[in-house]
Order: structure tokens, then C-alpha cells, then sequence
């Protein structure tokens, strides 16, 4: 078995992290346009893991039947088949893959659960480390306000009710999501994540990422065709 | 006090977990289910409450397993981590709340045939061993051990060779004779090495079924008077060499289930 770091693909992958509100998959689309302009073979790996784990998740999801511990392992478990039937099939052929969410958002949200931050870690170890992580800082009233104004409601475990941190799911969410922003804080030093303020014009940040992705493919194949 | 292989799970309060954790170990077709039945009456007669459980019975991921071995391929680390899964929703729904309850928890295989499974498939020991360290170290492990040429006629005159028993998603295009002989030797050689490293107490699997319950009668008294896993490892004790305790001896009531599991044997 392959060790995150070990593994040597002609192709590249970036992903993007960050709260929800943060911006984060308005930056990947960005990026995902202009990288097709480019004409490099880029795709965006979907979460199409098996229907066989998708089932169980949802299940256990909708019926409240995760505790910390299962809800870690069966999200390991979908993001294994993720791993190994579409990320690492993708980096062989050299195409540029590109994810919203990678492990770290597992280790923000299952460490805030209660689990062990070591093992967790080593939970994913099988993961393909990226080219280039980006995490997108914001803080979490601007992040909050941008997620209202688009959507209503928090679902249970998206708002970590699960952990009783509070009966309102809103007030929930804010707790919840602190101390995510407090584990992603943590890991910008452990995994060299590359931090893109989230609150300059959307076009500033845009720019920055486009200059790092840039540095990183010099030597990337372009593809004649898109996949 | 009971202990993890390392990582405690979140709200889990291991000196309230007062019953008795036995696991009983090995291979495809060795007899573990038919000592199994035979146990649970047997300790009940006792007067100990038993929960029995074993792979894939877990309720969140138990289904997802089966119809997975049905046809659709999961690669290798998915696979592990589903079994992964179902053993964490077995441990946190139904062996620690039968621990907390003073419960006699009987498990048909433990984390050790699923590292033993995901080892001949390629994924790392050690890893292994981290991804399982929140499982709770059992107070006895009985390992149901057997050769691979004494266990190819049990299952050739059984149930037959079955797809994954035979590995034959590790070897497609043989034949199920040569794929199991390669699997069961590759796994009994995993097992072999995990009984040496959790000092499995070792059960000679190709006597009767009468002698190998008699032995797990013993071993599993000595286990509840409280008497600590032998240190020394590995080593199948001789069966001259097991003292029979008084209240491991058969009672009437087993002798007849013994015999009733023997006819049913030789019937199929």
C-alpha cells in the first residue's frame, strides 16, 4: 500500500479546503474554466463513490445511526473508493485533477467529534497527497452571513448536532464550525496548506491561485484533448 | 481494568465495561459457528447472559457488506474500511453495551480475521494494526487452528468452495482448488503470526467437535473465574496437558447437543 507522499503520477492534483462559505468551490469552478481555456485535460473528481458505500452513509445519515467513530470510518471508506477508482485511475492517465474537499476536511470534522488527531491522520495515510492544497481562510461571521443569505437550514451532522454543543441548530453550526476553523489553523503548518485570504475580491484570489497552479504545471503534458 | 490495542473511542468509559470479551478465531469452515452454538446454551445453563456476534452483522454497514461480496467490486482499501465499519458499529451498538450490562459477549471472529483478510490482499500489517487500535483487547482469544490439507476435505464435503473463501479475487482465471489452497495457506499464515503477537490460546481444530468444545469449555471457565491469558505465546497446548476443571465438565444437557451436532455433521 502506497503512503500519502510516496505516490509518482504524471498528473497533478489540487484541491481546495475551507468552511462552508468560504468561497472555496467558486475558486475551483474559476480555476476549472480557465485551466480548460489552457488546454490542459482537467476534471473535477466527483464524489461518485460506489452506490453500495453512498447507501450505507446516507442511511446512517438520515436515520441518526453515526457515532463519531462510524461516522469517520464510513466516510474513510467512501473516500477510499474515491481514491481508487477515480483520483488515482486520473493521475495515472495525466490528467489534472482537481477536488473540492480532500482529507483534511475529514480530520477538521472527525478531531471536533472527539477522535484521536494521530489516528485519523493514519486512517488516510492511503491518500494521494496533493500538488498543491489550498485553504481558504475566513472568518467565521463572513462565512456564516454568505451561507445565509444562500441557503436555510443546517442538516443534523452538518451543524455537528450530534455533539450537543446547542438545541439551535444555527447557534449549533456557529460552535461547530469554530472549532473547524480551529483544526484547519492547525494543519496550514502540518500539511504546508496554502492559505488564500477569503476575503479579498474574488478576482485577487482567483489571480494568486492561478500563479501557483501555473508554477506547478510547467512540466504537466497538456492533453490535446479534454477527457 | 479492560484496555484498547491503543485509541480509546469518544464517551467510552472502559471500567464500566464489567462482562467478559471471548473471541473465538479462525478460518473459513473450521467449526467456529458449530462451537459457537454450542456454547451459548452451555454458558446460559450457567447462569451467564450471552450476546453473540460476528462480521458483517453490524446494522449500519452489515447489508452494504453482503451485497457487496454479491457482484459489485469494491477496491481493497474500500473493502477493508467497510469491515472496518460494520466492526466499529458492532463494537459501539452491541459488544459495549453487553459489556457495560455484565454480558458474557461470545464473538465469532474479532479484528484479527479481518487484518488477517486485508494482509493477503496486499495492504500493510502495521497500518492494519492502527486503523483496529480502538478495538478492545479481548480477555480471551481462542484460535480454532487447522491445516490447509485437513480443511479442504471439510469444505469439499461441505459446503463446497465458495468465491471469496477461495480468494478468487486474488487469483481470477484458476481454478477454486488452487486459488483456496493458495488463500487459506496465505491466511492460516497471517493467523499464525497474529497468535504469536496476541498470544491466542491455540485450539487444535482437526480433532471432533466433542474434543475441541471440551477445550473451550476450559479455557472459557478459566477465563470467567477470572484467571489472566497465559503470557506465553503461540504454542498449541497439548490436550493431555489441559487440566479440566470441574466446572468445565459437560453436563448431560451438552453432551446431547454434542451428539445432535455430530449427526447433523455426518447427515449433510
Amino acid at each position: 500500500m502506497k503512503r500519502y507522499g510516496d505516490h509518482r503520477f504524471p498528473g497533478k492534483l489540487f484541491i481546495v479546503e475551507g468552511i462552508d462559505g468560504s468561497g472555496k468551490s467558486t475558486q475551483l469552478n474559476l480555476l476549472y474554466q480557465w485551466l480548460q481555456s489552457e488546454g490542459y485535460g482537467v476534471v473535477f473528481s466527483e464524489w461518485n463513490s460506489s452506490p453500495l458505500v453512498r447507501d450505507v452513509t446516507r442511511r446512517g445519515k438520515k436515520k441518526r445511526m453515526l457515532v463519531p467513530s462510524t461516522f469517520s470510518l464510513i466516510h474513510a471508506t467512501d473516500f477510499a473508493d474515491r481514491v481508487e477508482h477515480n483520483i488515482i485511475p486520473l493521475l495515472k492517465a495525466g490528467a489534472v485533477v482537481l477536488c473540492d474537499r480532500y482529507i483534511y476536511t475529514a480530520f477538521a470534522r472527525d478531531v471536533t467529534r472527539g477522535m484521536d488527531p494521530q489516528w485519523v491522520r493514519e486512517l488516510y495515510a492511503f491518500a494521494v497527497k496533493p500538488t498543491v492544497s489550498f485553504y481558504f481562510r475566513v472568518p467565521l461571521e463572513v462565512a456564516t452571513k454568505r451561507l445565509h443569505s444562500g441557503r436555510n437550514g443546517f442538516k443534523f451532522y452538518e451543524a455537528g448536532m450530534d455533539l450537543d454543543l446547542a438545541d439551535d441548530p444555527d447557534e449549533s453550526f456557529r460552535v461547530f464550525q469554530g472549532r473547524i476553523v480551529d483544526e484547519y489553523e492547525k494543519m496550514v503548518p502540518e500539511f504546508e496548506l496554502t492559505a488564500i485570504d477569503a476575503t479579498l475580491p474574488i478576482e485577487e484570489q482567483q489571480s494568486q491561485m492561478r500563479q501557483i497552479v501555473k508554477a506547478r504545471l510547467a512540466q504537466a503534458k497538456r492533453l490535446r484533448v479534454a477527457p | 481494568m479492560r484496555e484498547t490495542y491503543g485509541v480509546v473511542l469518544p464517551a467510552m468509559k472502559l471500567g464500566d465495561l464489567t462482562g467478559k470479551l471471548v473471541v473465538i478465531e479462525g478460518t473459513d469452515g473450521v467449526g467456529r459457528t458449530t462451537q459457537i452454538n454450542l456454547l451459548k446454551p452451555w454458558l446460559e445453563h450457567q447462569g451467564h447472559a450471552v450476546v453473540d456476534t460476528g462480521i458483517t452483522r453490524s446494522n449500519l454497514a452489515g447489508k452494504g457488506i453482503k451485497r457487496a461480496k454479491k457482484g459489485h467490486t469494491l477496491g481493497r482499501i474500500t473493502q477493508t474500511l467497510f469491515y472496518a465499519t460494520d466492526f466499529a458499529d458492532r463494537l459501539i451498538n452491541q459488544i459495549v453495551p453487553a459489556l457495560r450490562a455484565g454480558f458474557v459477549v461470545l464473538t465469532d471472529r474479532y479484528i484479527y480475521s479481518l487484518m488477517a483478510r486485508a494482509s493477503v490482499r496486499g495492504l500493510d500489517p502495521e497500518w492494519l494494526r492502527k486503523i483496529y487500535s480502538f478495538a478492545l483487547i479481548p480477555d480471551a482469544v481462542f484460535y480454532l487452528r487447522i491445516g490447509v490439507d485437513d480443511l479442504i476435505p471439510r469444505v469439499v464435503f461441505s459446503r463446497g468452495f465458495d468465491f471469496w473463501e477461495s480468494g478468487m479475487d486474488l487469483h481470477p482465471g484458476e481454478d477454486m482448488y488452487e486459488s483456496f489452497r493458495k488463500y487459506q495457506s496465505a491466511l492460516l499464515g497471517q493467523f499464525d503470526r497474529l497468535a504469536e503477537e496476541d498470544r491466542f490460546t491455540v485450539i487444535d481444530a482437526t480433532g471432533d467437535i466433542r474434543s475441541i468444545f471440551e477445550q473451550l469449555q476450559t479455557g472459557i471457565a478459566a477465563c470467567l473465574n477470572g484467571e489472566e491469558r497465559s503470557k506465553e505465546s503461540g504454542v498449541a497446548p497439548q490436550p493431555s496437558a489441559t487440566p479440566v476443571s470441574e466446572s468445565a465438565a459437560p453436563t448431560p444437557e451438552t453432551d446431547a447437543a454434542v451428539r445432535e451436532e455430530v449427526a447433523v455433521g455426518k447427515a449433510t
